[in-house]
Order: structure tokens, then sequence, then C-alpha cells
């Protein structure tokens, strides 16, 4: 079920099983797929996985608060570089270490850009998350200790260890690893869309004067926000690390911030499930272009960008529920 | 001492390149409400474009200079008139358009240039150096200072003193009761954006003489544009070009001073300013 900010009350005649046939039929092929392919594109779908996840936790700010953050690749990456700096530097890959130190450090670092984000607000806002996330960029380019030697970024990551012998992770298992985590990622945010909070957010969104006049402590719930989005980014970074065997400073910069914002837009800002729609349209087109014609797909990639601001403004997410609707199947609903 | 003068004059003629870039793209964020993150594209086209000019084919700088600017207007011309003038208002529909230009104008750039970086080139009569303090001083640094201080004096004089000037003004302070007096505000945004692009073409070539031209300045020179406008403020020629010589100077006696550090200063001046006037030095409402 779609979460939005409208939920149209229905009659229990009006929930059918049919509503949730879509559901089941992505979920199982996300689930049956990967075991006929190689692992090539399992790491496709694996990679499908983690960007889906980085854009539906980085959409809790942009699409349902309205902050149009350009610098959310900071928390993304350093949940990479958390998990990376582990293993180069303490020479382990131990999954349960891993994963609470990158979230940590990304919420730390979101806590911290927040303060000095969230001062400003709409155009400025855009400007100063796109710089603080350059700042990371620029230390994590010029600090040693950062780097593998003799290369920016650090190299020679594995799939994680869980210190269980005998178990061995390889691209088939860390693929339904990263399914679990994004699907329950995913359900937790849904919870808090459709919290309090999250129609807070929303309220926030669409008049903060009136909300204040309500007596919300705005700041504090644009805050709490950003910080949670960033903790979700913080997951998808130590994902993927996991999986991409290395990590460089590019990871942190706006070239990776432009891709949940693209994905969200494409997708449907505003709705849960939109950036995964969007997720899954990026990353399909990117494996086409990586096979026909690698060296255009920056030229592709902006192409897609042009071509979803010019023609599907509000989404193709957003486009197909309306269509369902028509056909008279209403499988969820869409921002007024 | 002499050290104390190279640093001021190398961060004064880096501000200047600075200045440059920024102003036009905090006009156009003030005036219009749009933010144009392919202005440093632009800045690099014009580069590219006044290299192929003024070297390859070996015609007078002014001419390169000339040509440089025309084309980065005239793609900038482009860019409003075909995808961002329907994008009033849109910001974020504004930032994922013009960074799909910044990918598609950078590969295209270097399909037609390849990927080698040019190296700084000038005017035969700015090649060569003064001696200051019994230090050697590029000459083309001096011209790059005197270049920005007189078109920061023209654009000043536009913004402040001119028709077009109060007019733009006016469109930035109330866009409705603007075109309520019969001002034509769709067409003189068209040429605020133009000028404001072949300013930035401009400053390509200008700041060629300092930095040459690479593909990956485009995106480069953005990031410094957003700094020097964060610091001083969106919408103003004084907090564009107050901002510019600020991160100049900041930049030279960083590299100077704490060279570990030198990519860092420039940051920390953004976060104070930010936690002090979190508009900029010169900031207006937008």
């Amino acid at each position: 079920m779609v979460a939005s900010d409208r939920e149209v009350v229905r009659g229990p005649e009006q929930v059918k099983w049919i509503q949730f046939a879509p559901y089941f039929a992505v979920a199982t092929i996300l689930v049956v797929l990967p075991l006929f392919l190689s692992s090539y594109t399992q790491g496709v779908m694996t990679r499908f996985l983690v960007f889906a996840l980085f854009s539906a936790g980085y959409n809790l700010v942009f699409g349902y608060l309205g902050l149009p953050s350009l610098g959310h690749a900071a928390y993304f990456g350093a949940g990479g570089y958390a998990v990376a700096v582990l293993k180069l530097h303490y020479g382990t890959d131990l999954f349960w270490l891993g994963v609470p130190l990158g979230i940590l450090t990304a919420t730390l670092i979101a806590a911290l850009f927040g303060l000095i984000a969230l001062r400003v607000s709409g155009l400025y806002f855009l400007l100063v998350t796109f710089a603080l996330g350059q700042l990371l960029f620029s230390v994590a380019w010029n600090v040693k200790w950062l780097n593998s030697p003799g290369m920016q970024g650090i190299a020679g990551l594995s799939f994680p260890s869980f210190g269980i012998p005998g178990l061995t992770v390889n691209s088939t298992s860390y693929y339904y690893l990263v399914l679990l985590i994004t699907a329950f990622c995913i359900l937790a945010l849904h919870r808090i869309v459709c919290s309090p909070f999250g129609h807070a957010l929303v309220g926030i969104r669409e008049g903060e004067d009136r909300m204040r006049a309500l007596g919300y402590n705005t700041w504090l719930y644009k805050y709490i926000a950003f910080i949670i989005s960033g903790a979700f980014s913080g997951v998808a970074g130590v994902l993927f690390a996991y999986y991409n065997y290395m990590i460089d400073p590019n990871h942190l910069g706006v070239g990776t911030s432009f891709l949940p914002m693209c994905m969200a837009i494409i997708g449907g800002m505003g709705t849960l499930l939109g950036p995964v729609l969007g997720a899954a349209v990026i990353i399909s087109v990117e494996l086409v272009a990586s096979i026909v014609t690698p060296d255009r797909w920056p030229l592709i990639l902006g192409g897609i960008f042009v071509l979803t601001i010019m023609f599907a403004r509000q989404g193709i997410g957003v486009y197909l529920v309306e269509l369902s609707k028509r056909a008279g199947y209403p499988y969820g609903s869409t921002k007024g | 001492m002499e050290n104390l003068v190279i640093n001021l004059l190398n961060g004064l003629s880096y501000g200047m390149v600075l200045f440059l870039i920024a102003s036009g793209m905090s006009i156009v964020m003030g005036a219009m409400n749009i933010i144009n993150l392919s202005h440093g594209v632009l800045y690099m086209i014009g580069g590219y474009v006044g290299w192929t000019v003024a070297v390859k084919l070996g015609a007078p700088f002014a001419l390169g200079l000339l040509a440089g600017g025309l084309a980065a207007g005239l793609v900038g011309l482009m860019l409003e008139r075909g995808f961002l003038r329907f994008l009033y208002k849109q910001p974020n529909e504004q930032v994922l358009l013009s960074f799909g230009f910044v990918y598609i104008l950078s590969n295209l750039s270097l399909w037609v240039w390849g990927g080698w970086p040019r190296m700084p080139f000038t005017a035969k009569f700015l090649s060569g150096s003064f001696e200051i303090l019994g230090r050697a001083y590029p000459k083309a640094r001096f011209a790059t200072i005197v270049f920005g201080l007189v078109l920061a004096g023209i654009l000043w004089w536009l913004q402040d003193r001119t028709r077009v000037g109060a007019m733009v003004r006016a469109g930035m302070d109330n866009k409705e009761i603007t075109m309520g007096l019969g001002i034509n505000l769709e067409r003189l945004f068209a040429i605020v954006f133009f000028v404001a692009s072949f300013i930035a073409g401009l400053a390509g070539v200008i700041g060629a003489q300092l930095l040459g031209v690479y593909n990956a300045l485009g995106l480069e020179i953005l990031l410094l544009a957003l700094i020097v406008i964060i610091v001083g403020g969106v919408g103003s020629i004084q907090g564009a070009l107050l901002g510019g010589i600020l991160i100049g100077l900041v930049d030279a006696f960083g590299k100077a001073l704490f060279p570990r550090f030198a990519m860092f200063t420039m940051y920390f001046t953004m976060i104070i300013v930010l936690l002090l006037k979190p508009r900029g030095l010169f900031g207006r409402k937008v």
C-alpha cells in the first residue's frame, strides 16, 4: 500500500485481494528471479536495492518534508567509509561491527550537518547541503588515513563475514541479505510516514507557519527527520560498500547526491514506493548503457534527467497509480 | 613582506575569477529565482571556445574572449528559452534539469575537445612577468584583477544606475506588480540570462589565463561559485564581489600558511559565515 498524506478512507468491502496483487508479483520477482541469474546480474539487482533504499530514505526529507537536500551522498558515503576504514585499518569485515558503526557515523554526520543546514530553507538549504557534501568529499580526498596507499578511495573490500564458522557470503546470499534489510527499512519508513510524526512532516511541507501556530516545534521535527533520513542513507552506504569492493570520494560527492533526487522525481516524490520505482528505471538504463555505450553514459543519464523533468514531472509512479485508478483498481493513493 | 604581497595578488586575481563566475549565477538566482547548476559548464565551454579561437586558430586574445562569451551566452539562452522558462518557481526541477545539462554538456565537450587539459594561455602582450619587490609576477594575473574590477564596475552600474537594472530589481521584489506596470519580464529575464551566461563564458577565458581548461573544471568551478554565493549572499553584484575576493584571499593565504589544510579553509570560512549570517554577507530574501 502506498502511504501518503491523504490516505483515502475505504470501507472494508473496498479492500480486495486484487489490490495487493502487484505487490505480490513484484515481491515474487525479487525473491525468485535472482536464483536464475548470473552473479553479475545479481550484483546489478543488489545495486538496485541499495539505491532503492538510499532513495526512499532520502525521500523522507525531499518528498515528505519538501526540503531539497543535495548532500545526502555525504551520509551514504560516510556509512561506506566506516566499513572501508574498518577493513583497511583494523582488518575486519564483520557484519555485526560494520553496520552499527556505519549507521552511527552517518547519523552523527547528519546530526552535525543538520544543525548547520536547517538554519536556512529553500534555495539556501540546497546550496548549503551541497557545499557540506563537497566538504566531506574534499576531506576524503585529502586525508591519507581515508585512502588506500597509492590511490584515491579504499579498495579491497569484500562481502561481510558473520563470525559464524562455515558460513561464507557469496553474491546470491548477499543479495538476499540486502533484500531483507531493504524490505525491513522500507517497512520502517512506512511506519514512520504513517505515524503522527510523518503526517506532521507533510504538514510542515504544506505550511510551516500553520504548524508552528498549532504548537509544533517545527525545527525539531525537521531536524529529527533529517537525521533519520541520514541514518537510512548510511545503511544504504554500508550495503553498497560491501557489494562494490571499493569506495572513493565520488561516493560522497554531488554526482552521487543527485541519483536519489532523480530517482525520487522519476518515480514520484512524496510517495513511499515512487523512489523504488525510480531506482529500478535508473539502474536498468545504467545496465543497458554500460553494455552498449559506456563512454556516453553521462550523456544518457543527463538525457534522462532532462526528459524526466520535461515529460514526467509528477513521476512515473504517480502516473501509474492514476492509470490504475482510472482502470478501476485503486492500488494506492497519490498526493493531491 | 614579499610573500604577503604575492599572496595578496594571487588571492585577488583568483577572487576576481570567482567573482565573475558567481556574479551571473547569483543574479539569475536572485532576479529570476532560477538555480542554474550548468553555469559552471558554461564557464568551461567559454574557456574551450576561447582556447580554440585564441590558441588553435591563432586569433587575437580579445577575439577569443568575445567568442568564449558569445558561445556560453548562446548555450545559456538556449537553456533558458528551451527548458528553464517552463520551470519558474520549481527549484527541485530546475536543479535536476540543469544538472542533467552538466552531464550532457560535459560529455559533449569531452567529445569535441578531448580529455587532455589545456595549458593556461593569454594575450601576447600579457605573457611574461613584471618585477615586484624583486620577484617575477605574471602580467596575466594583473590583467585578471583589472578586468575583474572593470567588469564589477560595469555590472554595479548596470544594477544600480540604469533603467534595466531598476527593472530587474523591481522584478526581484515583486514580480506581479512589475509586470502590471507593463514591463515585459519574460524578455527581460531572457536578456538577464543571456548576459549572465555571457559573463560566465568571459570568465572562462579570463580564468583560463590562470587555471587552463579541462573537463572536470565545470563542476569544480560550480562548487566554488556556490561557496562564493553562500558567503556573499544571493542576488547582488556587491555580494558576489565581496564573496569572491574573500574566498580568493582565504584560499591564497590558506595555501601559503596551512598547505595541508588548503582545501578546507574555504569551507571553514563558509561555515563560519553560515553560522553568523545564514543568508550571506549581502543576502537578499529569496
